[in-house]
């Protein structure tokens, strides 16, 4: 054995190890039935939540993202970790639409809330009324606000 | 016709050039010689002429070719109309196998195709220009909008485009895309030389790298550069334009073009190393080969929609046409060399105790290193594909991925090349005391971090150790290793220019160390950016109220040092002024287009010269002539048309619509909804694609005024509604001062960034490339300028003289 084979066998080793490394610990996106964004998990079927929200009586927050968004990731390290934010998503039942999901009830929430760039939120009643919406990235003490004036709405109608 | 003419034309030419070179490659014979240059320069003038052909219809605006009213509209600038062209796939195309076609026809006028080897290269290259060729050739860019809109009538042609996509619309988009392109064509030349030489090889006829090692740098190297000046542009441009992401996300696309720079990275220094029995005799070819493959899966990657990014634009599906020529060129670039590797390859001489420290051996695990960074990146793109297919689990790749995995490699790679800088002058014995103390050192700063901020990531309990570990070191650990690298660079350099005599011995040793001195700077200059940028926002609720003030408030923006003023509200379209003409016909043109046009929907507008008012219909003559408008349905009574009115109306154009009346040729039936006039025409003319509202700002910092400036956003109506933000940047030497403005009724939420040390970015990248211009100009081995002795005393090398 030279040195140089044995120097490519253990780069080698290292590359299978890092493969092996990064798979078995990347946080899990999404599985059959929720997405994961930061602490909190989200319904992906569009008819479970709705039926849900009807059940528990409470409004719906629709997220619209991509894996792609870089805002995306800033809610998922800002505002998705917030303690403040996570006591007020309690009050909604939480959907995750992925834009690139191309399900025609993903395709069709997509086109009725006019959501064609990540990130977006809406929040919803369970007939689908708009409560409020807020487009693009909002930091989280004014998503706080967007939440409390979508639960005042929800609660005066 | 012209159009599919010239790519039939150049399809064929390429066809039979690239058949005359496989037959006189397989029989060694040079029958037909002659014609094959020939040939190939037919065959690249046919495809430059199709390109400026259709760049051309871009420039006019010739809407009877589907790809042009695709891609443009009459309200984009000249400039973003040539953008266009390159905009979808099949334009794309074109401008990679023009651009392949003329790197051909230049490597076969400079070398020739008289040796059998040469024409094995020649006919690989011209196989992929044909290849290209005929993909236009079935997905052609000058299908007639009549072919793929047969509804429209035989001599329709529409009187605007659909428009570009708005993310395009930028300065660095105009040429980001030639330039890529330029690097992908030259890579065609090292591609085939790599292939015929394994060919070349198991034939038993010797191999022809060692020959052609001198074309092989210098197509590498001028690839290089290209190739960087892309991926910078590309940067420049999601810095300015995209108002997401900044100059690096890790986007999908942005990761699969950094996998051939990375990798074309290693190839060179593999192929500097080369010597053609023992060191690299098989991996430089190899790697040489597989770059090009690997060019193959990054457009793949862009084109084909499996993986959904910011560049969403592209997608739309590649066809089978990309997916095959993937398989190919990995069966050519990568199995092929594999297999001769696994199976033929000469047992090398073995010789026990080798000494473990020498140039060669430093070398090669640089080599490795480089490709260890491309595997992180080439695995971070498939593996979320290949999990969910098997699992059915979506996992997350964020770019703390990339960037946990790269650090390491990163700083071990800066201290090895510290390491055979200083080994190559010092001498072994100083050379490892000062590999050691740089390497404590980058450990020791790697725990320094005054603050929060100098830690590579937030990681929190939850991250696997790994991540915990590389995100909790300080950036600090850059410092060292970054300063090994300069100093070690710096010392050889000097060394070496001060021993020889050569000029351009002396320019090359310059280059390398602008180079690697370049991408050290580089690097710290983007950890730290990135790092460091601040971010701070403020709504002004009442901007539009403010900017009419002539004393407005200044407001603070909250944790940071910066306030701003509104100085300026502005909401507009675009195109600012229209002109009916440019979406309707004049009765002229109706009559022109004729009974073509019979049975189709068509804009007309005129000034009204009689008004019929009938029981079902009114009828409106237009301009005296023999066309009439005729409004039909409820409410055509109340329509309130008069003599010397200006009017458009939309309708069904119908040929002797009324027999009975002889002066009447043909009726537009329209109704009410669909008529108005020239200056209010009905909804479905509205010319209106640009929304806009922009807010001016002045920008303050620490109480000084810092700049002003413009920020706002644009909605793009007939592109669903997407919006593109449009930032005001201004450069400052340490920071640059990022505001990105979203305006809506009045209200202007405004985040105002800080981010430093763009400008040693810009410096860096600008060293970085000139130091490969003067490589390649000046290498005394294989430099485009030749040295003075050399012509004088040795023309006879193992290169012939022109052998680009």
């Amino acid at each position: 054995m030279t040195p140089r084979k044995i120097l490519t066998i253990v780069l080698v080793i290292t590359a299978l190890g890092i493969g092996y490394y990064s798979m078995n610990t990347a946080s899990v996106l999404s599985d059959e039935s929720y997405t994961y964004h930061g602490d909190t998990t989200w319904k992906t079927d569009v008819d479970t939540a709705m039926e849900t929200a009807v059940a528990e009586d409470k409004p719906v927050l629709v997220y619209f993202w991509t894996t792609w968004c870089t805002y995306c990731e800033d809610y998922n390290k800002n505002a998705y970790v917030d303690p403040d934010v996570n006591d007020r998503l309690d009050d909604f039942v939480l959907l995750a639409v992925n834009l690139d999901d191309s399900s025609p009830e993903a395709k069709d929430l997509q086109q009725r809330y006019n959501a064609n760039y990540p990130p977006q939120h809406v929040a919803i009643t369970p007939d689908g009324e708009l409560l409020v919406e807020i487009n693009g990235y909002a930091e989280t003490n004014s998503f706080i606000a967007y939440l409390d004036e979508a639960q005042s709405k929800w609660e005066s109608r | 016709m012209i159009g599919p003419a010239l790519i039939a034309s150049a399809t064929l030419t390429g066809l039979v050039a690239s058949v005359l070179l496989f037959r006189g490659y397989l029989r060694r014979d040079n029958g037909y010689v002659t014609v094959i240059t020939p040939l190939i320069g037919v065959t690249a003038g046919l495809l430059v002429v199709a390109l400026g052909y259709l760049t051309y219809q871009f420039v006019v605006t010739d809407y009877t070719n589907a790809y042009v009213w695709n891609n443009t509209a009459n309200y984009i600038p000249l400039l973003y109309r040539i953008t266009g062209v390159y905009a979808g796939n099949e334009g794309s195309v074109l401008l990679w196998a023009a651009l392949a076609a003329v790197v051909a026809f230049w490597a076969a006028v400079r070398r020739g195709i008289a040796s059998p080897d040469a024409k094995l290269v020649q006919g690989l290259t011209v196989g992929i220009v044909t290849y290209f060729a005929a993909m236009l050739f079935f997905d052609s860019p000058f299908t007639a909008i009549t072919e793929e809109f047969p509804e429209m009538g035989e001599g329709a042609a529409p009187l605007d485009g659909t428009g570009l996509n708005p993310l395009l619309i930028d300065p660095y988009m105009a040429i980001h895309p030639p330039v890529m392109f330029i690097a992908y064509a030259l890579l065609t030349m090292p591609f085939a030389i790599a292939v015929a030489h394994f060919i070349s090889t198991i034939r038993g006829n010797g191999g022809l790298f060692s020959d052609w090692i001198g074309s092989i740098t210098r197509w590498l190297r001028i690839s290089w550069f290209f190739l960087t000046a892309a991926i910078v542009l590309g940067s420049l441009w999601s810095y300015r334009v995209l108002g997401w992401g900044g100059i690096w996300a890790w986007d999908p696309v942005e990761t699969a073009v950094l996998i051939p720079w990375i990798f074309l990275t290693a190839t060179l220094h593999a192929v500097m190393n080369y010597r053609s029995r023992s060191t690299y005799g098989t991996l430089a070819p190899a790697m040489t080969a597989t770059t090009f493959a690997l060019v193959i899966y990054a457009t793949a990657i862009v084109r084909s929609g499996v993986f959904r990014s910011v560049h969403s634009f592209a997608d739309g599906g590649i066809g089978f046409a990309l997916l095959v020529l993937l398989a190919v060129t990995t069966i050519l670039g990568v199995c092929l060399p594999f297999g001769y590797w696994l199976l033929r390859e000469p047992a090398e001489p073995a010789e026990e105790s080798q000494p473990w420290l020498t140039r060669a051996n430093l070398l090669h695990l640089a080599v490795l290193g480089i490709g260890l960074l491309g595997f992180v990146s080439v695995w971070g793109l498939s593996f979320p594909v290949l999990n969910s297919y098997i699992t059915g689990m979506e996992v997350e790749v964020t770019g703390d991925y990339y960037n946990l995995w790269s650090y390491p490699i990163v700083l071990a790679m800066l201290l090895l090349l510290g390491f055979y800088m200083d080994y190559d002058v010092e001498g072994r014995r100083r050379a490892l005391l000062s590999l050691g103390v740089f390497t404590t050192a980058t450990v020791l700063a790697a725990v320094v971090a005054p603050t929060d901020s100098w830690l590579l990531a937030t990681s929190d309990t939850n991250d696997a150790l790994f991540y915990q570990l590389i995100g909790s070191a300080s950036v600090l650990s850059l410092l060292p290793p970054a300063a090994y690298v300069c100093l070690t660079v710096i010392n050889r350099t000097l060394e070496y220019v001060h021993g020889s005599p050569s000029r351009n011995y002396q320019f090359k040793q310059v280059g390398v160390a602008m180079v690697h001195i370049g991408f050290v700077i580089l690097v710290i200059s983007v950890a730290f950016s990135y790092l460091f940028t601040a971010q701070s926002s403020v709504i002004i609720a009442d901007s539009e109220q403010e900017a009419a003030l002539d004393d407005s408030g200044v407001h603070d923006v909250p944790d940071s040092s910066y306030a701003v003023e509104v100085t300026d509200y502005r909401e507009y379209q675009r195109p600012d002024d229209p002109d009916i003409r440019n979406v309707a016909f004049s009765v002229d043109e109706v009559t022109a287009r004729g009974d073509s046009i019979h049975e189709t929907v068509q804009p007309v507008y005129g000034t009204v010269t009689e008004v019929n008012q009938g029981e079902g219909a009114t009828i409106v003559q237009l301009d005296d002539s023999q066309i009439w408008l005729g409004v039909v349905g409820d409410g055509q009574a109340d329509v309130d048309v008069s003599e010397g009115d200006q009017v458009v109306g939309v309708g069904y154009v119908m040929w002797e619509y009324l027999p009975e009346l002889s002066q009447t040729d043909a009726v537009v039936v329209t109704d009410p909804a669909d008529i108005g006039t020239v200056t209010n025409p009905p909804a479905s003319l509205d010319q209106t694609r640009v929304q806009g509202s922009a807010v001016g700002l002045t920008v303050y910092d620490d109480g000084e005024r810092l700049a002003s400036g413009e920020a706002g956003q644009e909605r793009y109506l007939q592109q669903g509604g997407m919006e593109v933000r449009n930032v005001f940047v201004d450069r400052g030497l340490t920071h640059d001062t990022y505001v990105i403005a979203a305006v809506d009724e009045g209200t202007a939420s405004l985040t105002i960034r800080q981010i430093p040390l763009m400008n040693l970015m810009r410096g860096s990248t600008g060293v970085l490339l000139a130091g490969m211009l003067v490589i390649i100009l000046f290498d005394p081995a294989y430099g485009l300028v030749r040295t003075w002795s050399r012509r004088t005393e040795q023309p006879i090398t193992t290169e012939t003289p022109s052998d680009d």
